[in-house]
């Protein structure tokens, strides 16, 4: 982890009400897929930073990519910074995606702004022998992301909307129940709403599925390391918490109460 | 350099700027970042004698210049700390404060003789706005705070006892005095003030627990007069705390009469605030000619 000021690229929208924005870090490091950033937007009345997913890095440039979702006043400054101006972030955070050497067939499933973290999982593993199926949903048409590649570097893709306008009617994870024979994956990575993931455990719970499943959670975070203890969620079946920002963001579905 | 080193009730202090319970947890994830020997001090996260899950998410809210929280105290119980973390501070040579909260004056008793003689300090937790039974109840009235502070103080054989001041209260200095006739060897203050935010669209509080505890730069200018009123009603030494970012800020309540200060919500903000307070503290006497921040304290004129 390092607290660095990185100097803003570029900040433009993706679709309608979701950024990408691109920050030039003072060093190459390390940052593995499903990894996040806590990034300041910028103003001193704002005093927490926001975790955001790391979908994207150019170690020789040193560029980190990550997409927020307009949905506050936070993030609507955030949107103001432009190219040049200089932001400070904690990096990287959270225990990141794994794909084990034995697991070839990879889903992933992905819901809104969720499907950003999938993003990178694609590009570390690139041309590691993984055969990748991803399912991504969206509210509408106008909330598809255009510049993702998914396409390119999944052997299948479906994207599924809430209102039938691209793509098939439904979610990620009816989509994913519907080519679940023809996937057979060996592992499942999911990252989206709330809502999305507990469909995931209850549908996987239903078919008796025992695929291994791993979820990228969100919340509200204070300090973004492990020390504050703000961003908890329960430990199945235990009288335990755990730290969305240090022991996650990815747990195994099943270890973690959604 | 100006020395900075502080003694506060027979404790040494490397420098007068300690990390505040709650923030910092047992310093192990800040330490990731950068070495946290440089600071004077930690307080612990609140350590209660048994575990506690704490309060339902989402546990933080931000306002201009302020956040709300709501952790509720979450913690692994004393006996944790004392095998998981203690050694960890211990090998970092700097002043361990242990924040301790509890249901009843037993708690408060058996804690604190649970740690005397292995930490540096306690720091009585009896101002928790974020639990029913945090101590929050012992630190409103007078008559409370003394008997609590009595209580701590008597399990003590060993180790000083500070006392944490709520403000949200009638009044500081009816407290302050409170918490030193009850045997107290020294005071901070102030913890987090009581505040509300509603989500409007689902005409709900935002937090479970309703109210929350407002800190941040925002709190500072109450913070200071807190702590000024503090230090002018008793003679034990004086920890200032609230909405500190930076040196100024931090020497605004050395100035009032803190002996020293605790950093809380800006390790949020900047995870380097505490060390970059340092340093600004170090450039800060330099360029002004004093020699040792000991001369600062109280130093305030007024008229």
């Amino acid at each position: 982890m390092y607290e660095i000021k990185a100097r803003v690229v570029s900040n433009a929208p993706v679709v309608p009400g979701v950024y990408a924005i691109y920050l030039r870090i003072p060093e190459a490091i390390d940052i593995r897929c499903g990894q996040f950033l806590n990034l300041s937007v910028g103003d001193g009345a704002h005093l927490l930073r926001r975790p955001f997913a790391i979908f994207s890095y150019d170690r020789e440039a040193r560029v980190v990519g990550v997409c927020y979702q307009l949905k506050g006043e936070g993030t609507r400054l955030l949107s103001e910074r432009r190219a040049g101006d200089e932001l400070a972030c904690v990096l990287p955070l959270g225990n990141g995606f794994s794909i084990g050497e034995a697991q070839k067939r990879v889903a992933l499933i992905g819901g809104g702004v969720g499907i950003f973290p999938l993003l990178s999982v694609l590009s570390e593993y690139a041309g590691c022998e993984k055969h990748f199926r991803s399912y991504m949903g969206f509210r509408n048409a106008a909330a598809v992301p255009s510049f993702t590649n998914f396409d390119k570097r999944s052997d299948y893709v479906a994207i599924a909307t809430d209102d039938g306008s691209y793509g098939t009617k439904g979610t990620s994870v009816s989509a994913f129940f519907a080519d679940l024979t023809q996937a057979n994956p060996d592992v499942i990575l999911a990252c989206g709403p709330t809502p999305m993931l507990r469909a995931l455990k209850a549908g996987l719970a239903e078919r008796n599925i025992a695929i291994p499943c791993f979820v990228s959670l969100e919340e509200r975070m204070g300090c973004g390391i492990g020390a504050c203890l703000v961003c908890v969620c329960k430990k199945s079946g235990s009288e335990e918490n755990v730290r969305v920002c240090k022991d996650g963001p990815v747990f195994d579905i099943n270890e973690v109460e959604i | 350099m100006a020395k900075l080193n502080v003694n506060i009730c027979g404790v040494d202090f490397k420098n007068p700027v300690i990390a505040a319970s709650g923030t910092f947890g047992f310093g192990k994830e800040f330490d990731e970042i950068y070495d946290i020997s440089c600071l004077g001090g930690i307080s612990t996260k609140g350590l209660t004698l048994e575990p506690r899950l704490g309060n339902p998410t989402p546990r933080i809210a931000e306002a201009h210049g302020v956040i709300l929280n709501s952790v509720g105290l979450q913690n692994p119980g004393v006996d944790a700390f004392l095998r998981d973390d203690l050694d960890f501070l211990k090998g970092k040579h700097i002043a361990i404060v242990a924040n301790v909260a509890g249901r009843t004056l037993d708690d408060y008793a058996g804690i604190c003789a649970r740690l005397d003689g292995l930490v540096d300090m306690i720091e009585l937790n009896i101002s928790c706005p974020n639990v029913k039974c945090g101590g929050m109840a012992f630190g409103i009235r007078p008559e409370s705070v003394k008997e609590a502070t009595r209580v701590a103080k008597s399990a003590l054989k060993h180790t000083p006892l500070m006392v944490k001041l709520s403000p949200n209260v009638e009044s500081i200095p009816a407290n302050a005095r409170a918490a030193e006739e009850g045997g107290a060897d020294a005071l901070s203050l102030i913890n987090t003030l009581n505040g509300m935010v509603i989500d409007i669209e689902r005409r709900r509080p935002f937090f479970a627990n309703v109210t929350a505890g407002v800190s941040g730069a925002g709190i500072r200018p109450i913070a200071v007069r807190m702590v000024w009123e503090a230090c002018n009603a008793v003679s034990i030494p004086v920890m200032g705390m609230g909405g500190i970012t930076c040196a100024e800020d931090a020497l605004q309540f050395i100035l009032a009469g803190a002996a020293a200060v605790q950093v809380g919500t800006a390790n949020f903000s900047d995870t380097l605030a505490m060390p970059k307070i340092i340093e600004g503290l170090n450039a800060w006497l330099d360029a002004h000619g004093v020699a040792d921040i000991n001369e600062l304290r109280g130093a305030l004129q007024l008229g």
